[in-house]
């Protein structure tokens, strides 16, 4: 296809997109043009917009430069107040003259216009110019994952009214050259919002998105993030502390008694306003034994450590020696009883933390045998004899990313590069169901706090909801423009955040599917998410050692925590009564952030300005540097001991 | 392709693509399809690796493997490409000629057959699962499995520039103490920070782990000294007592060289060689204390009570090692360790300006101050300067050999027994030490008349061992000269064979240590190994018996010779210890005194002599746990030196 026929195409294709027949074939027959060529041609819509409106520009490339540079004058020269603002305008305006210079063929120019101004564009962008300057001829934008990004989105720029009305003068001013005009028009949103300009700080703190901010409308919604009333539970508040060890595999222990009740108990069934309805999604129904883990973990909870800056939590490390590259991920269940491992060698092992050895299930026929209504049929189902310390699971064909404990510590879920999800037991020690739908690697799989509900994202931009019962999925999240890299249920189940490599973070729905937050301002692919205790904090940790505090009730950034992780963050993980945050990162450390600051910190924030987030050295409790060993897991106790998981990596 | 060297993103070259087309057979590629080719190529593979990206994150790691890429390839629906697995990174190898460079992977050739015969490798390891506390209450413990609570790099940076520590802002992550809790509002309630280079005070932990380890280094009981040393070259988180540790060392060397105590000075280098070997630890603040003392235990004039009887060798050549590990581990151009510490040692080997030959044995006293060097610091030095490596032998010894021959030729011709037994070590330890050089820098034919002229007295005997070294099939580089720094061979101070009459005065021997030697009045005694007999004389003693009960083998590693190692128990008993002394002379009027008797074996056909000399007390640096004089008389301590095998 010559390069001079793409306008002629786009016309044609135009034509006949509103139908206009007879004007069409005039055209054909005047510009030689068969039919075969036509078929060849599907640009995108935002393309031939740009090229119709470009197109008396297309054979000047030098116009570029001297708009950019208009365009950087006029907001160097704008007032402080919306000078930050509108240099958001800068970077998206700089990538679409690129992606035009390289439709219309100016190979050279574009380099050059590259060269020239790439090194001024912010730095969390500049891996995605890198990326973009890979495109240097129009065939291959279709291949380029930014490049397809932006010449069908818009980019999403929030200027106060001021602002907007400065651009707007400035803009009637370029008539002569419409190129930003253009530009701005057919991919930038520009968002107008009341109030004053916002600050360098403001402005940075949310920039850094992979198509700019979210816009104001996206988190409008509400959202519950309250959590839900907790099923009323028998709790044996007295029970000896001695029964624990022996309680864990005897389900016929006493219940009649019904003791009186912790005060710190009884006051948790309140009704949160922020909550949903119990029934605003299915829950599933807690069977006896259901009961029992949660009454035991209330009755684990009331001996808990109350935790804060001064009284740091012990933590006990766990080492997987030997282990190399090859230990991807850990999770460690509610109770931190077992752990289990994924491996880059396709393998899940399980291990248990105590001294209860891992039993399997009897075989079918000593099954038969045994009286289904007796008391202690759990019991009795499991083989007798003392079973290993550690079990290995196999099935997947791909390295394993993420492995999770259901809350009920029956089930296990693993994913993997193999596009799978797989659901093991833990008393048969074997596969029950493979999950296929995700076309690409599966990154992360998490149950939801009340079992039953699993959520997974992967390679192919979407996250997807599944219960264990259905072979395919409730609801598919889609609309991340890249790899959806975590997910996390909220803990009240209502809701999945996912973090993403276009470096927003986003909030879903699980009722509707739909899209209720938008975060950005994460500079770097974000690798995990973990939400606050009480439902409201959203803490998520990126590529760059960033974690970032996000308010779920506005979507905006709470606090982005100093950056003293130099590696990405690898996990997240709450103290159980919300007072601590831990972080771990492959830089072989542990950093204790003293929680309660940074939210009341937040909140007394608020009154001063809207969206400001603190850099403040106090918010770190401590640090604890392992031995050379990478984190891959956080979890805290219910007693509030944190555990942690590390694979000790000798070579380096 | 103007923008090969731009910032954003570099593509491949028309030449490799042309490369690697005439690889594939392809001859001539032409200059456009080479470009589009290289252009295309570029994009794609650009694409791949920022898939394998993606997927090396998520396998927790920081560094792509080339998994990563097979991963990227198959999410692709490219076959991966096979034969690529590396236990390390890619060996790209590179090669430039006739105008053209080139990076190609080096393939080796395998020997199929060679690949079956060979035995399989080992299995690796299970996968296993350790649980360690990583802190507890917030405060981390300092265990093996923790990392050290600072790290080599910092200490290393903390000694090359103080200053970072008074900038940095408080210590949320020096893993030691805890900024939080009450010290922490107690800290911040204070008015006034000092902010202080060193952390001065030790935790009460610490100060009893000090007392331990120092008492145990010392002390009499082996057991808990090779615990001590363990702790020491293992332990992390020692850096804080550091300080300390060494002024012990160097305080310790000071006080019991006056004092010439081998025994004690042998346990401090040990101390040395412990912190040395401990690999969280940085000593280079500390090299001004360690190096004095060690050198002092290479070139002193006196190291032991009887120079003639005790092997005061070993621990020269000990201590020689140590300071050539030292010099190998901390010299940097601008400390110019190595320099400085040649050149002390060459200084002792200072031949005197025109060399006199009628300058006898008996003239020594009557030459000039470099004549007066003693045999014992001149193989001291030689030692020295033999551990830091052959070239250090070739300029400093070799030149100087003539006129060490005719010191040692004086003294073999003496009359002095001390003197001729040091002689006779430093002859041979010369001669161990140059003939590896000399049989480096001298052609064959090895006239023995050549070797005389050249290298005086010691001529001959250097062209035998330099004919043996030639016909003996020896490895390439081998010889003493070169430095063994990591090994350490036993150390072992003990009875040395003594010249005839040495002593001055001889006591009955015994072959065992459960014999009770009475001799000379009250001065000596000579304890059994009972561990606690009453000390029959009221003063301080200290007594150190050495027995020796086998045939004495002759150690490979300093051949035969006048010297005798033996492996044997040694017991030392030090019954009084004075509490720290600063000085280091003796002090008082009313001197303790020391004992030492020797016991021999009857194998052995010297007459074996008990010498007893008289001599201050010994005194040790101990800290403050010493017990006072005045106490009632605790059992008596054995200590045994026969660690030192």
């Amino acid at each position: 296809m010559g390069e001079k026929s793409t306008p002629l195409l786009a016309v044609l294709q135009l034509l006949k997109k509103y139908n206009l027949k007879g004007t069409e074939e005039i055209l054909r027959k005047e510009a030689n043009l068969g039919d075969t060529d036509f078929d060849g041609l599907d640009l995108q819509e935002v393309e031939i917009a740009s090229i119709l409106s470009a197109h008396h520009t297309e054979s000047d490339p030098f116009t570029y430069e001297h708009a950019y540079d208009t365009l950087k004058k006029f907001v160097e020269n704008s007032m402080d107040i919306c000078k930050y603002e509108l240099s958001t305008l800068l970077y998206p305006v700089f990538v679409h003259m690129y992606l035009s210079l390289i439709l219309y063929d100016h190979h050279e120019h574009a380099s050059k216009y590259l060269e020239k101004f790439g090194a001024e564009q912010e730095e969390f962008y500049q891996d995605d110019l890198k990326q973009l300057s890979n495109v240097k001829s129009k065939e291959k934008i279709k291949g380029n994952e930014i490049a397809e990004i932006y010449s069908t989105n818009k980019f999403e720029v929030q200027l106060s009214r001021d602002a907007s009305s400065q651009l707007k003068r400035f803009l009637q001013e370029q008539k002569s050259s419409p190129v930003i005009i253009n530009i701005i028009n057919n991919h930038i949103q520009i968002d107008v919002h009341d109030g004053p300009g916002r600050t360098q700080a403001q402005v940075r703190s949310t920039a850094g998105g992979l198509l700019g901010e979210a816009s104001r409308n996206e988190n409008r919604t509400k959202v519950y993030y309250g959590l839900l009333k907790e099923p009323f539970i028998e709790v044996l508040a007295t029970t000896p502390p001695e029964d624990e060890e022996e309680v864990e595999e005897t389900p016929d222990k006493p219940k009649k008694k019904k003791a009186k009740k912790d005060h710190f108990l009884m006051k948790k069934p309140k009704v949160d306003p922020n909550a949903p309805p119990t029934d605003r999604i299915p829950l599933p129904e807690l069977k006896e034994t259901d009961k029992m883990e949660k009454g035991k973990a209330l009755r684990e909870a009331s001996k808990r450590v109350q935790l804060g800056p001064e009284t740091l939590p012990s933590i006990c490390f766990y080492t997987l020696l030997n282990s190399g590259h090859t230990a991807l991920c850990a999770d460690i269940c509610d109770d931190s009883t077992l752990m289990a491992v994924g491996f880059s060698n396709s393998i899940v092992k399980v291990w248990t933390l105590t001294t209860v050895r891992l039993r399997g299930m009897k075989s079918v026929d000593k099954l038969q045998d045994i009286d289904r209504e007796a008391g202690d049929v759990l019991v009795r189902m499991m083989e007798e004899k003392d079973r290993d310390t550690c079990r290995t699971l196999f099935g997947h064909s791909g390295p394993v990313y993420k492995v999770g404990f259901d809350p009920f510590k029956n089930l296990l879920l693993s994913c993997s590069e193999d596009a799978t999800v797989r659901l093991w037991s833990l008393q048969c020690w074997t596969c029950l169901v493979v999950y296929r739908g995700h076309m690409w690697p599966v990154w992360d799989v998490k149950w939801s706090p009340h079992g039953h509900y699993f959520v997974s994202s992967g390679h192919d931009r979407t996250a997807r909801l599944w219960a264990t019962e259905h072979h395919q999925p409730l609801r598919i999240f889609a609309g991340h423009l890249s790899d959806v890299d975590c997910v996390q249920f909220h803990p009240n189940s209502n809701y999945v955040a996912t973090g993403s490599s276009d470096r927003t973070v986003r909030l879903w729905d699980c009722l509707t599917g739909a899209q209720v937050r938008t975060m950005t301002g994460h500079k770097r692919t974000i690798f995990t998410l973990s939400f606050s205790v009480c439902g409201r904090w959203l803490a998520s940790g990126g590529g760059g050692g960033e974690i970032i505090i996000w308010d779920i009730s506005t979507g905006a950034p709470t606090a982005a925590l100093p950056l003293f992780h130099n590696a990405p963050i690898t996990t997240l993980a709450f103290s159980r009564d919300g007072a601590l945050l831990s972080s771990g990162s492959l830089d072989c450390t542990i950093k204790l952030w003293d929680f309660v600051a940074i939210s009341d910190d937040s909140a007394n924030d608020e009154n001063n300005s809207n969206t400001s987030p603190t850099k403040e050295e106090k918010f770190l409790l401590r640090s604890f540097a392992t031995k050379n060993s990478p984190l891959k897991n956080l979890h805290f106790t219910r007693r509030n001991l944190l555990l942690a998981v590390g694979s000790y990596d000798g070579s380096s | 392709m103007g923008d090969q060297e731009s910032g954003y993103g570099s593509s491949l070259t028309l030449d490799s693509m042309k490369v690697i087309a005439e690889s594939v057979g392809i001859a001539n590629l032409g200059e456009d399809a080479a470009k589009e080719l290289a252009d295309d190529v570029t994009f794609r593979l650009k694409v791949i690796v920022q898939d394998a990206m993606k997927f090396m994150n998520h396998s927790k790691r920081q560094k792509l493997s080339i998994t990563d890429i097979d991963h990227s390839l198959k999410s692709k629906n490219i076959e991966a490409q096979y034969g690529f697995l590396q236990p390390d990174s890619l060996p790209f190898r590179f090669a430039s000629g006739g105008g053209r460079e080139l990076h190609f992977i080096e393939e080796k050739e395998i020997d199929l057959s060679e690949v079956l015969s060979a035995p399989p490798p080992k299995i690796p390891l299970d996968i296993s699962l350790r649980a360690h506390w990583l802190s507890v209450d917030g405060v981390q413990p300092t265990v093996p499995e923790n990392p050290p609570p600072l790290s080599k790099e910092s200490q290393k940076l903390e000694s090359v520039d103080p200053i970072t520590k008074l900038s940095k802002p408080a210590n949320k992550d020096a893993a030691g103490k805890p900024v939080c809790g009450k010290a922490a509002r107690l800290k911040a309630s204070e008015s006034v920070h000092v902010k202080q280079l060193a952390t001065h005070e030790l935790s009460v932990e610490q100060q009893l782990y000090y007392k331990e380890i120092t008492e145990a280094c010392v002390g009499s009981d082996e057991g808990r000294r090779a615990e001590a040393l363990q702790s020491l070259a293992c332990d992390p988180g020692l850096h804080e007592m550091l300080p300390r540790m060494c002024t012990f060392i160097s305080e310790g060397v000071k006080v019991n060289v006056v004092q010439n105590n081998l025994a004690l000075l042998i346990y401090l280098m040990r101390m040395v060689k412990a912190l040395l070997d401990n690999q969280s630890l940085y000593l280079e603040k500390y090299l001004h204390e360690l190096i004095p003392a060690v050198s002092t235990c290479i070139v002193s004039r006196q190291l032991c009570m009887r120079p003639e009887m005790d092997n005061h060798w070993a621990l020269r050549d000990f201590a020689a090692r140590l300071m050539a590990q030292i010099c190998k581990t901390f010299n940097t151009s601008t400390n110019n360790l190595q320099t400085r510490v040649t050149r002390l040692f060459s200084r002792a080997l200072q031949c005197p300006s025109q060399t006199n030959n009628e300058s006898g044995p008996s003239m020594v006293t009557t030459m000039k101050e470099s004549e007066k060097t003693p045999l014992a610091s001149l193989y001291g030095a030689v030692q020295g300067l033999a551990e830091l490596g052959p070239e250090v032998v070739k300029v400093f010894i070799l030149p100087r050999v003539r006129w060490l021959g005719e010191r040692i030729e004086g003294a073999l011709s003496g009359i002095g027994g001390a003197d001729r037994l040091a002689a006779g070590n430093l002859k041979h330890q010369l001669l161990k030490v140059l003939a590896p050089v000399v049989r480096q820098i001298r052609q064959p034919p090895d006239q023995p008349e050549d070797y005389k002229r050249e290298y005086g007295y010691l001529g001959p005997s250097l062209q035998q061992m330099v004919s043996k070294l030639r016909t003996s099939p020896s490895t390439p580089g081998g010889g003493g000269a070169v430095a063994v720094v990591t090994c350490t061979p036993p150390l072992v101070p003990s009875a040395s064979l003594p010249a005839p009459a040495a002593g001055p005065i001889a006591a009955p021997q015994h072959s065992t240590l459960t014999k009770t030697v009475d001799s000379m009045g009250t001065r000596n005694v000579i304890s059994s190994s009972n561990p606690s007999p009453t000390p029959p004389t009221p003063p301080p003693q200290k007594f150190v018996i050495v027995s020796q009960q086998k045939a004495p083998q002759a150690q490979p590693a300093s051949g035969t010779g006048h010297i005798v190692h033996s492996s044997q128990p040694t017991i030392v008993r030090s019954q009084n210890v004075q509490s720290v002394v600063v000085t280091s002379g003796p002090a008082g009027n009313q001197q303790p005194q020391k004992v030492v008797v020797v016991g021999m074996p009857p194998q052995q056909q010297a007459p074996v002599t008990c010498g007893v000399s008289q001599a201050p007390v010994s005194v040790v640096a101990k800290p403050v746990f010493a017990r006072a004089s005045s106490a009632p008389q605790p059992p008596p301590e054995l200590d045994d030196l026969s660690h030192l095998a």
